[in-house]
């Protein structure tokens, strides 16, 4: 192999479990979003874009969808000779079959692929989040730093910093504390999960840490208070943008909505900074004659017959005549009914929302409906009759 | 089935009706229906058939198709065996006869030569529709034909099968035998070969002037229509371009129109076919019409029965209204002022 200067290291086998039954059958990262995305284009086009051509895609749960997904990168134009997209899922080996036990686990079993391009620096991502970043820039300033390590963090209100890993820097910006969820926070300044190690300091820590049978074999927890007790330098990158982790059902949504405001951060239209996906070849959509389409985010292969307002619709979705669409995320294939409404809602990937069924929050601060099948057996009138 | 046919496409022609969008690219690259270019129909129906190896004969203004094709990717004709092939015409100066000119594919023979297949389909490039080639080869295979012309109403679709056999024969001896092109062959009866007709159902376009390509553009509004052409288990396939999904804003009015990804619609827009990466401004009404991708509409505009070809600016209060018998046409890449349309 031909040495590289920096590869990505992307953590990618998140179960996301707080969006239920959306990854009952997927892993987090491959969770659709923005009308024809799945949570991971994000990290691999900031990739791509930052000239960054060889990514390790570490994967454990549910990785048949993700797999398929990224194929062999091409999508992402990382499809490459040398470097380009490696799906890592746990292997075994002579000993045993080994499960990534925590994001520093993962990393350290697959030191081999890393030696393999014999990397300067390494990047670790994590797939689970809605961002667009110049990772060049962030090498950049590692390099002009000195640092060891490189945490990129971003700024959150102050209301909000005990729901994060909070870095405490001096005004150096090199990172003097880290505290996880601090009930009193010191600073805001948000750990944003990127990290950029120099990769002899970051193999040295990982078999460190892989040696303590009391860690967790955590970056957060476990890795990084090791290198600020052993007085590493540890310097933060304050990016300012557009980030999100989309955890959660509501998270999800809002993420969703986020793209239909037209001041929000997160421009997809940016020539300059595309994101890129897998090509679902359909013909473009089809607004029918008595259809109405407002503040909305349509996808190709779409038929619309009804009314869709303020919401973010995927590819191939049917949108029967007379229904009412508002403030919605129809994920693929999902089909609306005739007549049916739907306001507050996630509708999941091919599901069938009946004619004339009405989803929407009985109270106004009720969490967004997500509606499975489940849900819509739950819900329809015959169920509620029988109940 | 599969290996038996190989696919060619003639990419040569050159007509005079469809002057005002050919000016930079050839027929096969003329865009349409939303995110197509008219060869991607046939070349999707030659994959969808199991054809493995496609050739391509241009002879004028290929910049755009060879960018439209590439490696044959988006095709999946990125072969290590077969695949996409691309034979231009060394000659600019004699025209083209008929379809199939049997001078340009022996300037190319070695391809027929080397190619295993048994058969071979040549199709123009300018001929929209979803149609299996397999039925037409079992057909052809089954009734013994030399020559099956596939037709739409009895019209002929210029699509023929033949063994590539008796195609090398009629390229070796077209001194001879007089015939210039396949479709000299087909058009003669003096000779010996049995050429039998198919008939397909379903959908057809031929484009071959600027009121076919506006009347079969709108056609496509037509659900039945749509219907025919894109069929789940044979997708068109074409060149990716990462778009977005279309925005909508708040003041947005859509009825009865086709539109492909990455655009932002902020107008009025009636009836109309809309390319991808279309900004269509505030105000303005566009009605029966097809803007081509990446053009952009100003505020405050009136189109009506207009063609914008790729590319193309329209300012603001800009008022054109053709009709559908004599569509207007803007030309790609030109900026259409309101000075300049009173």
């Amino acid at each position: 192999m031909i040495k590289k200067k920096c590869i990505a290291m992307l953590l990618a086998g998140g179960q996301g479990s707080r969006l239920n039954s959306l990854t009952k059958h997927l892993a987090k990262p491959a969770v659709p979003f923005g009308g024809k995305y799945r949570i991971i284009d994000f990290t691999l086009s900031n990739c791509t874009n930052s000239g960054i051509d060889t990514v390790g895609v570490l994967t454990q749960y549910q990785p048949l969808l993700l797999h398929s997904y990224i194929g062999i990168g091409s999508a992402w134009d990382l499809d490459r000779k040398n470097g380009g997209v490696t799906v890592l899922p746990p292997y075994s080996e002579s000993s045993g079959v080994k499960w990534y036990e925590g994001t520093a686990n993962a990393i350290y079993q697959n030191i081999n692929y890393i030696e393999q391009y014999d990397p300067d620096y390494v990047l670790i991502l994590s797939g689970d989040h809605i961002y667009k970043m110049n990772y060049a820039k962030m090498l950049d300033y590692h390099i002009e730093k000195k640092a060891d390590v490189t945490i990129s963090v971003i700024e959150v209100p102050w209301s909000e910093a005990n729901r994060f890993g909070i870095m405490n820097t001096n005004e150096q910006m090199e990172i003097i504390e880290f505290e996880e969820k601090p009930a009193a926070p010191k600073n805001n300044l948000a750990s944003m999960g990127i990290y950029i190690f120099n990769w002899q300091v970051l193999k040295q820590y990982l078999e460190m840490d892989n040696a303590n049978p009391n860690s967790s074999h955590d970056f957060g927890k476990d890795v990084i208070p090791l290198l600020l007790k052993e007085k590493k330098r540890l310097v933060a990158y304050p990016f300012k943008g557009y980030w999100k982790d989309v955890g959660t059902v509501k998270s999800l949504w809002e993420a969703n909505m986020d793209l239909l405001n037209p001041k929000s951060e997160l421009n997809l239209f940016d020539h300059s900074w595309r994101i890129y996906s897998v090509n679902p070849n359909q013909p473009p959509q089809y607004i029918a004659p008595d259809a109405s389409v407002l503040d909305s985010l349509v996808n190709e292969g779409c038929v619309i017959e009804g009314h869709v307002e303020h919401s973010v619709v995927f590819q191939g979705v049917h949108i029967q005549e007379g229904a009412f669409v508002k403030e919605c995320v129809v994920m693929p294939d999902a089909v609306i009914g005739a007549n049916a409404y739907i306001e507050k809602a996630i509708v999941p990937s091919a599901v069938e929302i009946p004619s004339g069924m009405i989803v929407r929050p009985s109270e106004p601060e009720e969490d967004i409906i997500l509606v499975t099948k489940e849900w819509i057996q739950a819900n329809s009138p015959e169920t509620v009759e029988k109940g | 089935m599969n290996k038996m046919m190989l696919g060619v496409i003639d990419a040569t022609t050159y007509m005079e009706p469809l002057h005002e969008l050919t000016l930079q690219r050839s027929i096969a690259a003329i865009p349409f229906a939303g995110r197509y270019r008219l060869i991607d129909f046939v070349l999707s129906n030659m994959v969808n058939s199991g054809i493995e190896s496609v050739a391509i004969f241009p002879k004028y203004q290929y910049r755009s198709l060879m960018d439209h094709l590439g490696s044959g990717k988006n095709w999946d004709l990125d072969r290590k065996r077969d695949g996409l092939f691309f034979f231009p015409s060394p000659d600019l100066n004699i025209p083209s006869p008929h379809l199939g000119a049997f001078q340009h594919f022996e300037q190319h023979v070695d391809y027929f030569l080397r190619s295993k297949q048994k058969y071979a389909l040549i199709c123009n490039s300018y001929t929209v529709c979803n149609i299996d080639y397999r039925h037409v080869l079992q057909r052809h295979i089954d009734n013994q034909c030399d020559i099956t012309e596939v037709c739409y109403q009895g019209r002929s679709l210029e699509m023929f099968i033949l063994e590539t056999s008796l195609l090398l024969d009629l390229i070796a001896n077209r001194i001879h035998t007089g015939y210039n092109s396949i479709m000299d062959v087909v058009c003669d009866h003096l000779h010996q070969l049995k050429v039998c007709q198919y008939e397909h159902h379903g959908y057809v376009a031929v484009i071959d002037s600027i009121e076919s390509y506006f009347r079969h553009s709108l056609e496509l509004l037509n659900p039945t229509v749509w219907q025919q052409l894109f069929i789940k288990s044979r997708p068109i396939y074409t060149k990716v371009k990462d778009e977005p999904p279309t925005k909508y804003t708040s003041d947005a009015v859509v009825k009865n129109s086709i539109i492909a990804n990455g655009c932002v619609i902020e107008g009025h827009v009636e009836n109309s076919v809309i390319f991808r990466a279309v900004k269509i401004g505030k105000g303005s009404v566009v009605k029966n019409s097809i803007i081509m991708q990446k053009s952009q509409i100003g505020e405050q505009c009136e189109l009506e029965a207009v063609i914008v070809d790729k590319d193309a600016k329209i300012e603001d209060h800009v008022k054109i209204c053709a009709t559908e018998q004599q569509p207007f046409v803007v030309r790609k890449g030109t900026v259409q002022g309101a000075l300049m349309s009173q």
